[in-house]
Parts: structure tokens; C-alpha cells; sequence
């Protein structure tokens, strides 16, 4: 009597899916740990001017305003408007460094109603390394107007140095 | 006939599919929240309201007055230390920084510690130069890369619109 063949076994083939799980945990955890909560008013269309001597500071500004200055620039880096722009300031619009002063004064009035002195307030200004200085010069004109008084300048640690 | 029952060699298998479904969702969601940001630092500018008390009469050494000419199209023409032109090659800073420390003798020196540069810059001149200048004046990295302190009070000189 011809024997009938063997039949294939009916368990199908099982992938160990620990070291998946592994790698994907530790991603988990590695992204869990980078991400900041933290609202970052920085804008990535501003290229910031590179120094040696600027190091992330140690104490954090308790009341701080963040202004860029910069350019619309294309995909390549160039610059589609000659003029510079505030960007993520007051209304989100288009805002010219030049008319900022009555969204300093908005701000200077905020700070007041919270019951902050103006002297305690930081204006961060981050102006792109191609932005006239007298622009810059200007918006801390403006800032002065509106009664503050304690500005910084922002750079990227230079590390290459 | 009593019937013998066979140990199953069956394992439990739990499904993985879900907690994979969810750990991928958690990738994709924290990946989409990371953002590369390169380390950014300050450089403190004094500049009081127009009318505010000037420079601390007890300080020893007076203002020192930096000049910032411009080329028509944003770049340095010559960096002035007083009436001193020190150029505008790459060195340029450099060198300020020399000038800045033989002015103060010693950084940290209590004598010194109220000196204050003014900055009087041309309109034009691209920030970056600002910057440069603003870190010559500051300081410098020593050996073990911390930074010592030449000048703590640096302010700009106001706008001069360019006459057209």
C-alpha cells in the first residue's frame, strides 16, 4: 500500500519579536526624553550670526520677549523680500521692524497689568547675520520707547572653533 | 476504556499587534515633536530709556567708544577703537579683544569692572559684525573653554538713518 506523503505542519513560522520591542522601547524613551513641552518662540527662518562665546545661559530669563528679525527666504537660502520681517510677533502678520512699536507698547502694557516691572523683562532679539544693523538699532529704539530696558542678542555657539 | 489526556504542548500567545499599533503611533508622534535646534547664547546689551543717568561717575577708566563703518553693501570698511582704525580683516576682532584686555589691565579687576563700550555702528552693516564685535568686547574662552569676562556693560549708540 502506497504510503500517503506527510503532511506539512499546520504551526506556522513565528518571528521573535523581542528585540523589536527593545529597539522600539528604547526610541520611545529616547524621544520621551529630547522633547520639550517648553514653547520655543525661536523661528528657523532667522539665520543667527555664529560666535565662540555663545553658550546656552545657565539661568533661564524669567520674563522674556523673543523678537526675530529676518528675511522670507526661498528652499535655497535666498532672500524673496529685501526687507526684513518680525516673524512670530503680535498678530502673526506680516509686521516690519520698524512699526513694532505699538505691539511693544501691547506687551508693555501686559507686563504692567501682571504686575512685572518693565526692568525685569528681556528683549531677546534674534536678527539674521544679513540684517541691517540700524534696523536692529531701530527695534531697540522702539523697545525703549515702550520703557524697556534690558536687551539681549542672540547667537549660535560657534563650535567649529 | 479510560481515555488519557495528552499534555498540550500549545503555548498562550498573546496578540503583540495592538501594543505594536500603539508604540509605532508613539514614535511617530514624539518623532514629529522633535526639533533640532542648534545651542543659542546671549550677550547682554545695556541700553537705559533716553533721559535715564549715564555712566557711574566713581568709574576709573572712561567709555570706550567702538566704530563700525560700513561698505554700501553691509560689509566692514574699518573697525575703530577711538580714532585708531584696526581694519576689517578677518582678524580685525581679534585683535579689539587685545586692545580691550591691555585697556583693562586684568579681566575681573574691581577698578575696571564699570568700564562700558558704546558701539557706535553704521546703519547698513550686516548684525553679524555687531555680534562679532559685541564678543570682543565681552570676553574670551580660556583654555578649558570658560569664558572670561573683559566688559560687562556694552550699549549701541542710537539709529543714524543713512543720508540719502
Amino acid at each position: 500500500m502506497a504510503r500517503r506523503p506527510q503532511s506539512s505542519s499546520p504551526t506556522s513560522c513565528e518571528i521573535d519579536m523581542t528585540p523589536m520591542i527593545d529597539i522600539v522601547f528604547q526610541l520611545i524613551t529616547f524621544f520621551m526624553f529630547t522633547m520639550s513641552f517648553e514653547e520655543i518662540q525661536a523661528d528657523e527662518r532667522v539665520k543667527l550670526p555664529l560666535d565662540v562665546l555663545a553658550k546656552p545661559p545657565e539661568v533661564k530669563q524669567k520674563h522674556a520677549v523673543v523678537m526675530n528679525i529676518g528675511f522670507l527666504r526661498n528652499v535655497k537660502g535666498e532672500r524673496l523680500d529685501p526687507e526684513p520681517l518680525l516673524f512670530n510677533f503680535g498678530s502673526g502678520q506680516k509686521i516690519r521692524p520698524l512699526e513694532a512699536s505699538k505691539y511693544m507698547e501691547q506687551e508693555a502694557r501686559l507686563y504692567r497689568l501682571r504686575k512685572v516691572e518693565l526692568e525685569d523683562v528681556t528683549i531677546k532679539i534674534r536678527a539674521d547675520q544679513e540684517v541691517a544693523s540700524g534696523i536692529v538699532q531701530e527695534v531697540i529704539k522702539q523697545c525703549q520707547d515702550a520703557g524697556f530696558s534690558k536687551f539681549a542678542i542672540s547667537a549660535v555657539a560657534d563650535t567649529s572653533k | 476504556m479510560k481515555r488519557r489526556l495528552v499534555p498540550s504542548n500549545d503555548k498562550l500567545q498573546l496578540d503583540m499587534t495592538p501594543m505594536i499599533d500603539c508604540t509605532f503611533q508613539l514614535i511617530i508622534f514624539f518623532m514629529l515633536q522633535l526639533k533640532i535646534i542648534q545651542p543659542e547664547g546671549d550677550f547682554n546689551i545695556n541700553m537705559p530709556p533716553p533721559g535715564a543717568p549715564g555712566p557711574a561717575i566713581g568709574a576709573i577708566l572712561p567709555e570706550i567708544k567702538v566704530t563700525l563703518k560700513s561698505n554700501p553693501d553691509g560689509s566692514l570698511a574699518a573697525l575703530m577703537l577711538g580714532q585708531r582704525n584696526l581694519g576689517n580683516s578677518p582678524k580685525v576682532y581679534g585683535l579689539l579683544n587685545e586692545e580691550i584686555l591691555q585697556i583693562i589691565g586684568r579681566p575681573g579687576d574691581p577698578a575696571t569692572k564699570d568700564t562700558e563700550v558704546e558701539i557706535d555702528i553704521d546703519y547698513k552693516l550686516h548684525f553679524k559684525h555687531v555680534v562679532s564685535t559685541v564678543s570682543a568686547c565681552s570676553g574670551k574662552l580660556d583654555k578649558k573653554g570658560r569664558l572670561v569676562r573683559y566688559i560687562e556693560k556694552i550699549k549701541f549708540t542710537p539709529p543714524r538713518k543713512p543720508s540719502e
